[in-house]
């Protein structure tokens, strides 16, 4: 017989209209500032948008949005606290600075609990800050959405060789599991500067977009100044560059239907 | 108190079975849980009676078992159960309960937190194993008719 609980959380995923996966070979390429920008970009539009950080080993959606107050349950689970027009649930609500040293059985349970557990209430959208990597906790959210056509991913990763060959495994992980994918977003892509615009770690060559039949959805710039506004707990004020990337990512999404 | 969301869980998991094996009404049911998920019975078994109601579930007879936690650590070997391990959490981490107030430990909500958030009480390591005491499974269905 199926897991009741895991039943549960799939029962919960379907019911949202559209759900976007941020997903990237390895960590340290920005895939919670991407997951959490485009969330906020879709609250900012109107539509009702939920947050979930299912990366176990280093949930940063919390720290992004500076939020630390503690969690409320209902009669039917935990609460989403909402936080800038945006619901949010991450594990790292649930303990504190602690370390999650989670580890199979563990962590596939824990995640499944997290997503039957959580009260999203009617959403238009959610937005899931992947864990990164090809690794039990990917191939459990795989699972849970399997077979659900509300879902697509969209991968992130850095233009530096290293990452692509990451990153193309984890395409085919997505692919192989039946996982639609939208597109690319090349971060770290460039920098302005004294009026030009330099690509520091190279660009993504059109030959590995046309082996992988992939494209790029946005390109996003290094921007200091993120880290720093979301030091001073203001990270809703992306800045311009940014927010117009997010904007037109958002334009693609909802073209696709 | 999230009892009422695992009650809805466990019908929708049983009613399917139920319209599968063209059975009329269920008669028993027998669902082993583990002592982690510090379950309240009466609330668990109250929301099960009410959200059965005009299901093939109503006035079936509700069981449970609680299966025991145990732990072991990988470091130094000691073996401790639930009661012992509650000493090892944090104060400072709890979910409040909207209607009450109360304050409640993650471990209710998500019991594989334990790993997380509890240490081996002899040597403090995090590196030790649940070995039993976790999940929520339904063990038995009795279908009638
Ligand atoms: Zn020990």
């Amino acid at each position: 017989m199926e897991d009741p609980i895991f039943d549960r959380a799939k029962k919960k995923l379907r019911k949202v209209e559209r759900i976007t996966l941020v997903a990237s070979g390895k960590g340290g390429v920005g895939k919670s500032i991407l997951a959490a920008s485009l969330a906020l970009t879709s609250a900012n539009r109107g539509y009702r948008t939920g947050l979930l950080d299912l990366d176990i080993h280093g949930p940063s959606i919390p720290n992004i949005f500076g939020f630390n107050d503690e969690l409320v349950a209902g009669k039917e689970g935990l609460i989403p606290p909402v936080v800038n027009g945006l619901k949010l649930m991450s594990l790292g609500l649930m303990v504190g600075g602690n370390p999650v040293p989670l580890k199979g059985e563990s962590k596939r349970s824990a995640l499944s609990f997290l997503l039957a557990m959580t009260e999203w209430g009617d959403l238009d959208h959610l937005v899931i800050d992947m864990p990164p990597g090809t690794g039990d906790e990917t191939l459990f959210c795989l699972r849970a959405l399997r077979n659900m056509d509300n879902a697509g991913a969209i991968v992130i990763t850095t233009p530096s060789s290293l990452s692509r060959s990451v990153v193309a495994r984890l395409i085919g992980l997505l692919r192989e599991e039946g996982m639609r994918i939208y597109g690319l977003v090349e971060n770290m892509a460039y920098i302005k500067c004294c009026g030009e615009t330099l690509r520091p770690f190279g660009s993504i060559d059109d030959d590995f977009l046309s082996r992988y039949g992939l494209r790029i959805l946005a390109s996003l710039p290094i921007d200091l100044s993120i880290e720093e506004r979301i030091k001073k707990g203001r990270f809703s004020e992306l800045p311009g560059d940014f927010r117009y990337q997010m904007e037109k990512l958002l334009d693609e999404l909802v073209g696709v239907g | 108190m999230h009892e009422w969301s695992l009650a809805e869980a466990i019908l929708e998991a049983i009613i399917p079975i139920v319209k599968h094996e063209s059975a009329g009404r269920v008669s028993e049911v027998e669902i082993v849980y583990g002592e982690m998920m510090e379950l309240e019975l009466d609330i668990l078994r109250f929301a099960l009676e009410e959200l059965s109601k005009g299901t093939p579930l109503e006035g079936s007879r509700f069981m449970f078992r609680e299966e025991k936690a145990s732990f072991r650590c990988n470091s130094c070997g000691y073996k401790w159960d639930f009661e012992q391990a509650h000493d090892t959490l944090p104060e400072d981490l709890g979910i409040r309960e909207g209607t009450s107030g109360d304050r409640e430990s993650p471990i209710h909500f998500i019991p594989d937190l334990a790993q997380a958030l509890m240490r081996c009480p002899s040597c403090g390591s995090r590196d030790f194993e649940v070995e039993s005491g976790r999940g929520l499974r339904i063990y038995k269905v009795v279908l009638e008719g």
